[in-house]
């Protein structure tokens, strides 16, 4: 074989390779921009005047940002009451979460006891049952203990954690058990391992947890719809429906998607600054999305 | 609380045992388990009140009619059960589940996979596609559905505009019985084709390397290879992705919820929809119940079938 | 160990606002009584009513009225089921009218025939009577008249004119589907788009009824759609569908947005809607009538405010006090004039301020003169599911274009199984 149609084929093989790369990346760019595009439409048309909203061809760019459109959809409903409700509830339910499945990822883990996989089965169990058929037994219960339209009441019910005891535990087992005897022979209890040696040394583990759990509390909406009442103690989302389906309130699509940016934003930060962290969790634990 | 506050929990036992008569010292075991069953305890006192205690009451309520304002439910057999058999809406409600459930994997899976070999090279900027492609994942179903409900305006929507391209009408999305599923699909394949696609990645990067360079020297193409060793070698996690899918669509309802309000002509009532208005609208509590126990029930058959069937035919 | 303190702070301040959120609040008699009112309505009617709320704290010391907006009447209803069971209700409750007698059966209200002839009560001669007899169950007054309302027909006097059609409403509804036909452009623009919520269906629909010569049900929830005066009007709705000069309003934007958006020449709304129409419409709005046909009768709408009867002695003598300043001929017309709302007594439709502001908005007269026809929403309404059975059919005869015969017998049927299962 000469020379020349060795480096040919060798050009061939480039060219290809170049060819295959560029419709990838032409593949990936059109998917992109499609999926991205909803994104865009709802910050392109939160910043429209009404007229430009009721054209049809739409425009795409608004010719002056309206900036009036978030004040006035603040001002339609108390968004800051929400926002300080979805605060409270996400934090302190994700705490709570985060206490109580590292507690019993722990004891699993390292501390003895007999028939202890047996009770760890019966956690893995609760996966299968959908929290969906709970709600009214959960919402008599909170009845009787008079919780209705509280904190609490949107809170507790969803702080037991399978997957959070099923995933700290993982990380712990993989831990090397000589940390703990030497941390024992120093006489360190084990709610002094637990936070000092073993949560320290899982913290990506946590993190992502943690990450997941504020998304997820963030976003849910079915059980603060139930259990709230009052205006006082909607969280976002449910404050943003009922903001759409209030009689009377002279709201434009314009607003409506100030008000889905506003809900959306913390969501969308958390994501984009913790992706690579979200994803790969994702893909190596099959979270359910 | 107790456990994050040890000091004053040190001195109160203390105290406690300078009055109390002097006990037996806990052997290590003793105390060891004593320990584990601290730590399991407020996981597992909250699944026995807001987990397993709503299944057993649950049961019991499915077979009472009760309007929460009554004292007390009344017993009426299976009188409920037997109201669902009867009850048009219920098997709408379970037909529309499985449409939207059906109408979405397919399609979602397909662009999932496909999108995942693309990003299966190196290639530039590969995680900020992969980052773009799956951000719809995490978004508030709440703010998403109205953005959508947007989007989908029969006049002056968005989507008009490839439509009106290709010299088609815009149907009335939410508005005609028709097409209500059919909107609801796209925005489901919209938020959940991320997902999929990181999930495939990951079983597209545990495929050995070896296997294709095998192949290969036996002459196979590029579909071949596709054919006989990328599908088999993530089929676990293609009937994975299929069954998550089904019991995630079984509990569909902020879209349903914001987009449609399940109409018209229930048209776009789901399963956790018709539950929730039977519960909560309507107050027939007992009847809810008893729609729960059927969702249970399905849930679990689903869940027993994925692992049955998974380890027979699917292929490691 | 940072962490630790962290956590600790954060712990703190959780256990902390959780407790603050669950302390009851109780009532003392000594200082001022207070008591919390769910109201409805956004917009110009809900601003005006935080307005008069702020205005009754203000003018004395003895009550102090929280005001809560509950989202839309329907929410009231089921919020208020929901606060009943979990022993949370408010003071004051304002109730779209047909949905109170629910509450007042079950023993949940008090009444108000105490206060109305006490020393502290109201001259009842000059309220209009059309205004309080619906807020009377089983012979006592459980609610007494707030922001009422009636329906009325809107449209485009702009569509009309090109159309070649008269500057007024249709007087009968024969001569509403000669209008609709007139204004109907194919794939641009029908004569009405048909109202499909649950607040809003029952309501044009029960006028519809009432014009045939319907007259839906009696006090004893005989249900009686079903006769030929009931299936010939849902065979007129279901015509203007079918003829193509009428659609049902399930589009992204509503029945309202058809109208406001000109793709529908009229529309129907409450009065109470006037306001967010004539602002928001880019056209000149005309308002008239609901049609007549056999006869011209117009079921009453909007709401009246009642007192729960879990509440002590003085939460409710404090109710009645501002329940008799809201509705006071002062209140009554600064309420009105804000949203547009009916007066509700005779020396509130004859005050200064009144008559200046309905000779400014002739379209408000309209509105107020239509009162000679106003009667009782049909009792059915009264039952829990009665709105969403009577929307389910409208959905039924528009979108399903199911039989209309058939569509009224097995709506009785509905009624009468909620009426057996629900408020027997």
């Amino acid at each position: 074989m000469s020379q020349t149609t060795l480096l040919q084929s060798h050009t061939a093989v480039v060219i290809k390779r170049a060819i295959g790369s560029a419709l990838s990346h032409l593949a990936l760019i059109g998917a992109s921009l499609l999926v991205g595009l909803p994104f865009f439409w709802m910050i392109a048309t939160s910043f429209k005047s009404d007229v430009e909203v009721g054209i049809f061809p739409p425009v795409w760019f608004p010719q002056q940002l309206m900036l009036s459109n978030y004040v006035e959809v603040w001002n339609a409903a108390p968004f800051n009451l929400f926002f300080i409700n979805s605060i409270i509830t996400t934090f302190s339910g994700l705490i709570l979460e985060v206490i109580v499945g590292a507690l019993s990822a722990y004891a699993f883990a390292r501390i003895d006891f007999p028939h202890r996989d047996a009770l760890f089965m019966v956690v893995l169990a609760t996966m299968m049952i959908p929290g969906e058929m709970a709600l009214v037994p959960n919402f008599i219960t909170l009845k009787q203990l008079n919780w209705i339209n509280t904190y609490q009441g949107i809170v507790i019910p969803y702080v037991s954690s399978a997957f959070g005891c099923f995933l700290l535990r993982q990380a712990l087992l993989g831990l090397s058990p000589d940390y703990f005897d030497a941390a024992k022979i120093d006489g360190a209890g084990h709610l002094r391992i637990l936070v000092s040696i073993a949560l320290p040394m899982v913290r990506p583990v946590v993190a992502t947890f943690a990450l997941f759990l504020f998304i997820g509390k963030w976003n849910a909406y079915l059980w603060p719809l139930i259990v709230t009442n009052t205006w006082n103690m909607r969280t976002l989302p449910i404050g943003l429906v009922m903001v759409r389906d209030a009689e009377g309130a002279l709201l434009g699509w314009q607003h409506l998607m100030a008000a889905s940016l506003m809900v959306l934003l913390p969501v969308l930060i958390v994501f984009f600054i913790a992706q690579k962290q979200l994803i790969e969790g994702i893909a190596r634990g099959g979270i359910k999305g | 609380m107790a456990v994050t506050a040890p000091p004053p929990m040190q001195s109160a036992a203390k105290n406690a045992s300078s009055i109390l008569p002097p006990r037996k010292k806990l052997t290590h075991f003793q105390r060891e388990r004593l320990t584990f069953l601290a730590f399991i305890a407020p996981n597992f006192l909250l699944f026995a009140i807001f987990t397993f205690w709503p299944l057993l009451y649950n049961f019991f309520l499915s077979f009472n009619r009760w309007n929460l304002l009554a004292p007390k439910p009344t017993w009426i057999w299976v009188d409920n059960y037997i109201d669902m058999i009867s009850d048009p809406i219920f098997w709408k409600a379970l037909g529309n589940t499985f449409y939207l459930a059906g109408g979405t994997i397919f399609i979602r899976l397909a662009l999932a996979l496909g999108l995942a070999l693309v990003l299966n090279q190196k290639l530039a900027m590969r995680s900020v596609y992969r980052a773009i492609i799956f951000s719809p994942t995490f978004t508030t179903g709440a703010a998403i559905a109205i953005v959508w409900s947007w989007i989908l305006h029969e006049d002056i929507g968005l989507l008009r505009l490839p439509l009106n391209a290709i010299g088609l009408i815009s149907p009335n999305w939410l508005g005609d019985p028709n097409w209500t599923i059919p909107a609801l699909i796209i925005v489901s394949i919209w938020k959940g084709m991320g997902y999929d696609m990181v999930i495939f990645l990951a079983g597209l990067q545990g495929v050995p390397v070896e296997l294709y360079e095998a192949a290969r020297v036996d002459g196979a193409g590029r579909w071949a290879l596709f054919r006989h060793i990328t599908l088999p070698m993530i089929s676990p996690i293609t009937f994975f992705l299929v069954v998550t899918s089904i019991i995630s669509a079984l509990q569909v309802f902020d879209l349903v919820a914001v987009m449609t309000g399940g109409g018209p002509m229930n048209s776009s009532k789901v399963y956790v929809f018709y539950l929730y208005e039977n519960a909560f609208r309507y107050y027939r509590i007992g009847y809810a119940a008893a729609l729960s126990m059927v969702l249970f029930v399905i849930t679990l058959a689903i869940t027993i079938f994925q692992t049955r069937l998974s380890k027979r035919w699917v292929h490691y | 160990m940072k962490y630790k303190v962290v956590t600790f702070v954060l712990l703190a301040v959780m256990l902390a606002s959780i407790l603050g959120a669950c302390a009851p609040a109780e009532a003392t008699p000594t200082g001022p009584v207070k008591i919390v009112y769910w109201r409805a309505i956004s917009g110009a009617g809900g601003d005006a009513q935080e307005e008069l709320v702020k205005r009754f704290n203000a003018s004395q010391s003895q009550v102090i009225v929280e005001s809560q907006y509950q989202g839309s009447y329907q929410d009231i209803q089921t919020k208020l089921q929901a606060a009943i069971v979990a022993k949370t209700t408010p003071t004051v409750v304002m109730f779209d009218s047909p949905l109170m007698p629910y509450f007042a059966k079950n023993g949940q209200l008090a009444p108000l025939d105490d206060y109305i002839k006490g020393k502290d009560g109201v001259d009842l001669k000059d309220f209009y009577s059309g205004l309080y007899a619906d807020g009377v169950y089983d012979g006592k007054q459980y609610g007494w008249p707030f922001a009422r309302s009636t329906p009325i027909l809107y449209y485009n006097k702009d569509m009309f004119k090109e159309a070649g059609l008269p500057d007024r409403a249709p007087a009968t509804w024969t001569e509403f589907k000669e209008f609709c036909q007139k204004l109907t452009i194919k794939d641009k623009r029908v004569g009405y788009a048909v109202q499909m919520g649950v607040t809003t269906a029952h309501w044009y629909f029960q006028g519809m009824l009432y014009a045939h010569g319907n007259d839906i049900s009696d006090n004893k929830f005989n249900v009686m759609i079903d006769q030929p005066t009931g299936v010939a009007a849902a065979k007129y709705l279901q015509d203007l569908i079918l003829a193509g000069i009428a659609v049902p309003g399930t589009g992204a934007d509503g029945a309202q947005g058809e109208f406001i958006n000109q793709r529908a020449g009229m529309h129907f709304g409450s009065t109470g809607s006037l306001g967010t129409i004539v602002k928001t419409a880019k056209f000149n709005v005309g308002v008239g009538f609901i049609p007549g046909e056999a006869r011209r009768q117009v079921p009453i709408g909007g709401s009246v405010l009642s007192v729960m009867a879990n509440a002590s002695k003085f939460e409710k003598d404090a109710a009645w006090k501002f329940i008799k300043f809201m509705t006071s001929p002062e209140s009554n017309v600064y309420f009105v004039k804000q949203s547009g709302y009916m007066p509700l007594s005779k020396s509130a439709a004859e005050n200064k301020d009144m008559v200046a502001f309905m000779a400014a908005n002739p379209n408000f007269k309209v509105a107020v003169d239509q009162l000679q026809y106003v009667r009782p929403q049909a009792s059915v309404m009264a039952l829990p599911q009665g709105m969403e059975i009577f929307r389910q059919a409208v959905e039924k005869l528009t979108v399903g274009k199911l039989d209309p015969a058939t569509v009224m017998k097995d709506t009785k049927a509905a009624l009468e199984k909620e009426y057996n299962e629900n408020f027997k």
